[in-house]
């Protein structure tokens, strides 16, 4: 029933003087920053649209990953209807622009807007039924939403789909990336503030311990359905960027399988780890792309013995991701986020140690229904 | 009263409310809408029956259940050129058998002492992988898949042709509830199974391998699910990749959870009411100008119903 | 201060508290003793909230608050420690700590996502008390260790610092001295009575160590079998042949955790 303590191995860091890296040791982290920065906000520059249309993607994937983060995450709750959230805030976005004529920004704040307000109401609604019937809820509902919701004619455009134009000023694939690249900042920094705020804190405290929360005068319930509303408006302004990107929403895209990549995108990535869930989200956006880029590794894929047909770029994450999840699973629980952690927290001005995981994983209350 | 009596007055009470229904149904002279719904309902009731087994074995919510379904009805259709169509189904479930299998061994194996949410995560996993196997070796396009038994005039119930196909999932799925039922509660290894879900130190104190069983569970598991498809799906004529899944699992848990996840008669029961539920609300005024599928929504709304208002299902004691 | 009025609470055929009254006066220190599975910790869960009583009322500083959630009794000032250790253990101390000042951060949400001046200040205020909490409690060494894997005895303290935190009249501690050698729940005494004078506050303790509760309580009820037993003066209940009997063949010393495990806390 209670949380475990694991076996004492953490050092207990002693209080005194922070460390902080000398002007010297500064060098070689600014050098790494503006590696990751020519990387990211440089070399974009030189590829050719359809190849910047795939690092927007990269970029919504992340949001989705953030937003998925704070359910799965903060709050421990597992939502397999992603693809719902994002969807809907992908159509509600295009409908505004495309439909009522409103401009770009309006449609992003609209998605957002309606992607907490249904996760408000989702989450209002199944607040008694936790856990593994959670999960159930919200896969029933992702399969609502793409068999009924995104089948109304006026807010998807049907079986055509719905136009999604990209806003002035950022009519090019490049400048729509770069403000792709804001939402993700905007989005890291309201993620960083909750947790650096007494909401965030409340959250990690819930979803550990609710009567220890509770004793503490928080509100549980508030504190789960402010998580939802902060997840689905995350998910909104990731299914807008999406939309706006690919110019053309169409109904097909949001199925079942998009919300397991989800999924699999946000544990792999690393439950509560920024950088893991950027890099989560990003690679799995990606790896068609990679596989393309590759030199000779589609020739391999196309070669693997027994295998009647080719596994192709765009099924390649269907295939590689669940094996990705399931390595990740059973050898590194804490993904990609905590493998990467000493580097992360060099990177931010820490001392460089090999063997910080992070914080041990407490074995939670368990939600065995 | 006592459990086995508050138990068995549970799916009493499912019953009753299928019959009733049913009762209902031809009175209002809506035979068509019953007869569908209980073939479709009797195939919910045997994926039920797989998730059912897997929950009361080791807790985890088995969402790869759908995919062994849908694995075996792939195998059926590529041997179906090849040999002949009974060695073909028999081809087809024992690959389910060795997926469930591997899928124990592989993946709920290693993760046996992590947390349920977890293990959702890892079968939901393997539920993708399968998918995205599917799609590979094959396509995303739908397949045309043959019946066993291709008669549909053999029988007329309250004026509905029942084809054999349908009759013959009906036929199977009773007999594996009640055999299924036989072997929890007379023997050995079944009640080493129950055992072994509720005390796994004392099973494993009395010499008997509650990892074996685990196996063993995850195997029966698997072949329900294939049995499910093999015999539901070609009534539906052809199938895609991840039907299982998208078409049967959801409505499947709705009938385990109705069962309240542990009873087996529960989940039989809970599928056909869902199944007959869900056909006839589709044909409901309510629902005629809601776009797209019907049924989906349906089922979405009676889950959402049940754990609301009955989270422990028509059998299960109140929780405190 | 507090005043339980005959409490009664079953749980399927168990009589967990049956007209159980209890009252904590201001700046009043009291102990409740009793053996293993006597419901003194359905008490304490009834008494902050997690159970609603079949039968009886609570009453705290003149109002009936029977009916509140436990996270509005907390806001009035209620706090309380767990049997087996109330925290994040996922968190450092000091992240407890300042998880626990929740109520005392008067800031919007909306700022606190935005970053704005006044959440960061009080922000940078929340930690300060932190700190200053660890240091009355002598965990100052520890603010930046995770929970998870300290000993259970500095748990403890961690546990007391962090209900501090959540700045309460009425401290209701479940068994503060267990997992403490004699040693140590001695100074644990030294430290309820000086926290008394400097927080100014009223404490209910559930406690086995019998030295303890004559050294630092005013007054002490037993429970038995979910019923009062005796209530009066430290000594005078410890020599109630009543409560002698109740605990018979139990070293009422005895520090084992109790498995109460229909009224446990946590």
């Amino acid at each position: 029933m209670t949380a475990v303590a694991s076996s004492a191995t953490d050092s207990g860091r002693t209080r005194g003087a922070r460390f902080r890296p000398s002007a010297l040791g500064w060098l070689p982290r600014l050098a790494v920053w503006a590696a990751i920065g020519y990387v990211v906000l440089y070399l974009p520059l030189g590829r050719p649209p359809t190849d910047v249309q795939r690092f927007t993607e990269g970029v919504a994937f992340a949001i989705v990953a953030l937003s998925l983060n704070v359910m799965l995450g903060y709050v421990g709750q597992i939502s397999l209807g992603h693809q719902a959230f994002v969807g809907v805030g992908a159509f509600t976005s295009a409908y505004i622009v495309t439909e009522q004529g409103q401009s770009f920004w309006l449609g992003v704040l609209v998605a957002a807007a309606v992607g907490g307000f249904q996760a408000l109401v989702l989450g209002g609604v199944s607040l008694r039924i936790r856990g593994l019937y959670f999960a159930l809820i919200t896969l029933s509902y992702g399969l609502v939403a793409e068999q009924n919701i995104f089948q109304i004619q006026e807010l998807t455009g049907g079986g055509a789909g719905q136009a999604a134009p990209k806003p002035d000023w950022f009519d090019t694939e490049w400048r729509y990336y770069y403000l792709a690249l804001g939402f993700l900042a905007l989005v890291l920094y309201i993620d960083w503030r909750m947790m650096r705020s007494k909401s965030g804190r409340a959250l990690l405290a819930v979803r550990e311990n609710p009567r220890v929360a509770s004793t503490f005068g928080i509100n549980v319930r508030a504190a789960t359905l402010f998580a939802f509303v902060v997840s689905g408006v995350f998910a909104g302004i990731a299914g807008a960027i999406k939309a706006h990107s690919d110019t053309q929403v169409s109904v097909d895209v949001w199925n079942f399988n998009l919300a397991l990549v989800f999924v699999i995108m946000t544990v792999v990535g690393g439950l509560r780890s920024r950088w893991g869930l950027v890099i989560g989200g990003g690679f799995f956006a990606l790896l068609p792309y990679f596989i393309e880029k590759i030199p000779g590794l589609e020739d391999v894929l196309a070669d693997i013995p027994l295998v009647p047909r080719v596994l192709t770029p765009e099924i390649a994450p269907l295939v590689i991701g669940p094996l990705l999840l399931l390595v990740n699973l059973i050898q590194f629980p804490g993904g990609i986020g905590q493998q990467i952690r000493p580097i992360t927290r060099w990177l931010s001005g820490h001392r460089f140690d090999i063997h910080d995981k992070g914080p041990k994983e407490v074995q939670i209350t368990d939600v065995r229904a | 009263m006592n459990e086995a009596l508050r138990a068995r007055l549970g799916w009493i009470v499912g019953a009753v409310l299928a019959v009733g229904l049913a009762v209902v149904l031809i009175v209002t002279g809506e035979e068509n809408a019953l007869v569908i719904g209980v073939t479709q309902g009797s195939a919910y009731g045997m994926v039920a029956l797989g998730l059912v087994l897997v929950y009361k074995s080791s807790g985890v919510f088995n969402f790869a259940q759908g995919e062994f379904g849908t694995v075996a009805l792939f195998v059926l259709y590529l041997l179906d050129f090849e040999t002949n169509y009974w060695l073909a189904m028999a081809g087809a479930l024992a690959v389910a058998a060795v997926m469930g299998f591997l899928t124990e061994r592989i993946v709920i194996r290693p993760l046996f002492e992590a947390p349920r949410v977890i293990l959702l995560v890892a079968t939901a996993g393997v539920a993708l992988l399968a998918i995205g196997v599917q799609i590979w070796f094959g396509d995303a396009q739908g397949k045309p898949i043959d019946k066993a038994f291709d008669r549909v005039d053999r029988i007329t119930v309250l004026g509905v042709q029942v084809t054999d196909q349908q009759l013959a999932l009906i036929v199977v799925l009773v007999a594996l509830a009640a055999l299924l039922a036989l072997f929890f509660t007379k023997s050995n290894l079944g009640l080493a199974i129950i055992g072994a879900s509720q005390e796994p130190t004392a099973t494993e104190l009395v010499g008997i391998s509650v990892k074996r069983l685990s196996s063993f569970i995850w195997v029966i598991a698997a072949v329900l699910g294939g049995l499910a498809a093999v015999i539901a799906v070609p009534n539906l004529g052809s199938f895609g990749p991840g039907i299982m899944t998208s078409q049967f699992l959801i409505p499947a848990f709705t009938a385990a959870v109705l069962g309240g996840m542990t009873s087996l008669p529960g989940a039989f029961v809970g599928g056909v009411l869902i199944g007959i539920v869900q056909s006839v609300a589709t044909s409901a005024p309510v629902f005629q100008d809601i776009p797209g599928t019907k049924s989906t929504l349906v089922v979405f709304i009676v889950l959402l119903v049940v754990l609301l208002v009955r989270p422990q299902g028509l059998l299960g004691k109140p929780a405190r | 201060m507090l005043e339980a009025n005959h409490l009664s609470i079953r749980f399927g055929g168990v009589q967990a508290n049956r007209d159980v009254s209890v009252a904590v006066g201001e700046f009043e220190i009291v102990g409740i003793i009793g053996p293993n599975g006597a419901g003194k910790t359905t008490l304490f869960n009834l008494i902050t909230g997690f159970f609603a009583p079949d039968a009886g009322a609570i009453v705290y500083k003149g109002r009936d608050i029977t009916g509140m959630a436990v996270n509005q009794r907390a806001a009035l000032g209620l706090g309380r420690t767990f049997q087996n250790v109330g925290l994040v253990k996922g968190a450092t101390v000091r992240e407890n700590l300042v998880t626990a000042q929740h109520l005392q951060a008067d800031y919007s949400t909306i700022g606190g996502l935005l970053g704005s001046g006044p959440a960061r200040i009080v922000e940078r205020r929340l930690r300060e008390r932190a700190d200053s909490l660890a240091d009355v409690l002598g965990l100052g060494e520890l603010l930046d260790t995770q929970v998870a894997g300290l000993p259970y005895g500095t748990l403890k303290r961690v546990e007391i610092a962090t209900v501090l935190a959540t700045d309460p009249d009425v401290l209701l501690l479940d068994e503060p001295s267990s997992g403490m050698g004699p040693e140590e729940a001695h100074q644990l005494g030294d430290t309820l009575l000086d926290l008394r004078r400097s927080f100014g506050l009223s404490i209910v303790m559930i406690e086995h160590h019998v030295p303890l509760v004559v050294r630092v309580c005013d007054y002490v009820y037993c429970l038995d079998f979910g019923q009062m037993l005796a209530e009066g003066l430290p000594n005078d209940v410890r020599n109630h042949p009543q409560v002698v009997a109740a605990y018979l063949g139990e070293d009422p010393d005895d520090e084992a955790a109790p498995v109460d495990s229909m009224a446990e806390g946590n």
